[in-house]
């Protein structure tokens, strides 16, 4: 990935997502990415080592499965899927990662990545290289323990996937993906109501472990039943109470 | 060998007598030597030698033990060593410390050894949270090789009121694949007693979380001799258990040393149960939970019949140190933290047992080991008698005599003799030139290991607990 380095601190221009020149310190997913924890000090000195290249293309992969594993990613816009190769060679999605998440984590332990990494749409990231932010983590403290924090956030949520899989119906599963993308909306201050899928049917069925005919089926169920709109992509969530009920699993910041 | 035992096992007034005459102080053999027989003398370099025996060329599986000794509150009865704080930035720092001990540790084994058995234990590993533990778990993978394999013994020791259900799913994200839950007591005058207070449903819920995370086993800590502990609350408290159906229950002997303890000086001696209630609560322990369908496979561990210590112990692989007992214990067990014991082939070394000094020795970027002991070729013999009694059941002294050239019936002449009155009494007997403990003998295993014990006759008796 070519990258380009910025140093500009300019923070009154409004400036597209996947602009390369938003450093951290004005970045609007500051509050829910890495610099969380940090003092404006520390975040000049993380702005340092985040390297943020071009947009990735639609279809276009971050890292795929078995890269040496050499940083950590923070999905600034777009949409990353993180998907496996099953040992007959199907693709088995493991993650649909919004902005402000971070991926990549997976190949901290075994330095390399378990996961491919592909945009589902036009999609920008900003790297963050491993050591740097190991060296960094030395001089501050509070970063790390934020990025463990993330990172036992996203094994806590693994695991809760694949309870979810290996225990719920069709309905469940497919209400649980909407309550949690409705509540990382809701956490990056977007509609927690109304938001456009940015998966495919495809996608989902194969994230859920059910068919696309499944996964169909429960939503014009869903829409039948009022408790979602649904046209398309785009998704409004009526009742999300009720989904929450049937997604039967305790809603914790966002469970899947 | 038969896992299978009647239920009447030690229920009956004659076999009470016989609980009564056997109940004296003895060790509970999670090594041998044990602890106390460790010596000051004992070096860091000693250690290091003998750790660094085999790094370039050993692939030998690996155990570890990480020790975290802090609690969120004191239980009156622990005589683990802790540190009761509220200060949540206890374990930080401590954290720094281990992770710069697990450095200096894997510096000194082989990469390649595969750690088999994992446990963190306390104090309360779980006083962590979940970064923490994620940090702990990262730093052990980077510096020790870790597997995913489903016959690995990942366990952890676990406050079930520091827990939620989400950090059962981390710990199983982490690797861990056994829990075991401090459950103590369901009774509440118990519990208020001895400053514990954790209801049934708490146990319950984290339970069923460790079941629907697939945990492959959960293990309850209880104990009996706990002040207001009576056969009647008990026998509640045991309903509560077998409706619960842990895979594994230890079911400890409350030993009350205020001397030793300060602790348990908080325990009014008069509420505890007298030494014929004690006697009749063991009883109905044994009988409720072998009618229930566990197994007793010795040392106050019971299991289900499926679970794998009881196949272990049928195949004569059963392993025990200080954790307890294993199925994949490997031939070196490295501790670390504050006061860890680490085993290895041929010495046992103890870390720094208070803080301070934990600290002071890692901030000089050495070892902490402050005493340990080089094991002579007896003390290894003794070793594998006594292990192969408490995992086994059995003792074979042909084997014993190919391994350690010698000649068994003289080298124990003198054990030999003082196992006479245990045989008479029906606790072994000798089968094929093999000796093996009998049904009746379970309940007394420490009994029949002391004679084989050098060191015992040295000791004054009040160091230990009784034996039951």
């Amino acid at each position: 990935m070519t990258t380009i380095k910025t140093s500009s601190l300019d923070s009154n221009e409004k400036t597209c997502p996947h602009n390369p020149q938003t450093s951290c310190g004005d970045c609007r997913l500051g509050s829910i990415c890495l610099p969380l924890a940090m003092e404006d000090d520390d975040i000049i000195k993380l702005d340092e080592i985040v390297q943020r290249g071009r947009p990735l293309q639609k279809s276009e992969h971050l890292y795929r499965e078995n890269d040496n594993f050499a940083s950590v990613y923070a999905v600034r816009s777009g949409t990353i899927k993180t998907y496996r190769l099953t040992s007959d060679g199907q693709e088995q999605v493991t993650g649909f990662y919004f902005p402000g998440e971070i991926i990549g984590m997976d190949g901290i332990s075994k330095d390399h990545y378990a996961n491919s990494a592909k945009a589902l749409e036009t999609a920008s990231v900003c790297e963050i290289p491993f050591n740097s932010l190991e060296q960094l983590s030395t001089q501050f403290p509070s970063m790390q323990r934020h990025f463990f924090q993330l990172m036992s956030q996203e094994i806590t949520n693994d695991q809760q996937l694949i309870t979810l899989l290996s225990k719920n119906s069709a309905e469940e599963r497919v209400a649980a993906l909407l309550t949690s993308i409705s509540a990382r909306n809701a956490r990056r201050k977007l509609s927690a109501t109304s938001f456009r899928l940015p998966m495919s049917r495809t996608d989902i069925g194969n994230y859920l472990g059910l068919t696309i005919e499944t996964v169909s089926r429960v939503f014009s169920r869903f829409n039948k039943q009022g408790l979602i709109n649904v046209e398309g992509k785009e998704v409004t969530l009526l009742d999300s109470d009720g989904l929450r009920d049937i997604a039967g699993v305790k809603v914790t910041e966002h469970p899947l | 060998m038969s896992s299978i035992t009647s239920p009447e096992l030690i229920a009956t007034s004659n076999d009470k007598e016989l609980i009564s005459k056997y109940n004296i102080a003895g060790p509970r053999y999670t090594s041998y030597p044990t602890a106390l027989n460790f010596q000051e003398d004992f070096t860091t370099n000693q250690y290091r030698q003998q750790a660094e025996r085999g790094k370039l060329t050993s692939i030998a599986p690996l155990s570890l033990y990480l020790h975290i000794p802090f609690c969120q509150n004191i239980c009156y009865y622990c005589a683990c060593n802790k540190i009761v704080t509220k200060d949540k930035n206890a374990s930080r720092q401590y954290l720094d410390y281990l992770a710069k001990e697990i450095t200096l540790q894997s510096a000194l084994t082989s990469k390649r050894r595969l750690v088999t058995q994992l446990h963190f234990g306390g104090g309360t590993p779980t006083f962590m949270d979940n970064a923490e533990l994620t940090e702990l778990m990262h730093h052990l993978a980077h510096n020790f090789k870790l597997t995913d394999s489903p016959n690995r013994e990942y366990s952890i020791e676990i406050d079930p009121r520091t827990v939620s259900q989400d950090t059962l799913a981390l710990l199983k994200g982490l690797g861990f694949n056994r829990l075991s839950l401090g459950v103590q007591d369901f009774d509440q005058q118990v519990q208020k007693a001895i400053h514990r207070q954790q209801s049934v449903e708490m146990i319950k819920s984290l339970t069923e979380a460790a079941r629907l995370y697939q945990f492959k086993s959960v293990s309850y800590d209880l104990i009996y001799g706990l002040p207001f502990q009576t056969p009647e609350s008990l026998t509640t408290t045991l309903q509560h258990v077998i409706t619960l159906a842990p895979d594994r229950i230890a079911f400890y002997n409350y030993a009350h040393l205020p001397d030793r303890f300060s602790s348990q000086r908080a325990i009014d001696r008069l509420s505890l149960p007298s030494a014929q209630q004690k006697l009749d609560m063991l009883a109905l322990i044994s009988s409720t939970l072998l009618e229930a369908g566990y197994l007793y496979i010795g040392m106050d561990h019971f299991v289900r019949p499926d679970d794998d210590l009881a196949k272990a112990q049928a195949e004569g692989k059963l392993q025990r140190n200080f954790q307890g007992y294993s199925t994949c214990m490997a031939p070196d067990l490295i501790g670390m933290g504050v006061s860890a014991i680490s085993s290895l082939k041929h010495c046992y070394a103890q870390n720094e047992k208070n803080l301070e000094d934990y600290y002071r020795r890692l901030d000089d970027d050495e070892l902490a080991v402050c005493k340990g002991l080089q094991l002579s070729q007896d003390d290894e013999l003794r070793r594998r008698v006594i292990h192969d009694i408490i995992c086994n059941l059995e003792l074979n002294p042909k084997k014993i005599e190919q391994e350690f050239n010698c000649n068994f019936s003289e080298y124990f002449s003198q054990a030999l003799q003082a196992l006479i009155p245990l045989e008479k009494d029906g606790l072994i007997e000798w089968r094929d030139d093999k000796l093996r403990v009998t049904e009746r003998g379970r309940p007394m295993l420490r009994n029949i290991c002391m004679p084989f014990d050098k060191y015992l006759a040295t000791q004054a008796p009040s160091s230990y607990s009784k034996a039951l």
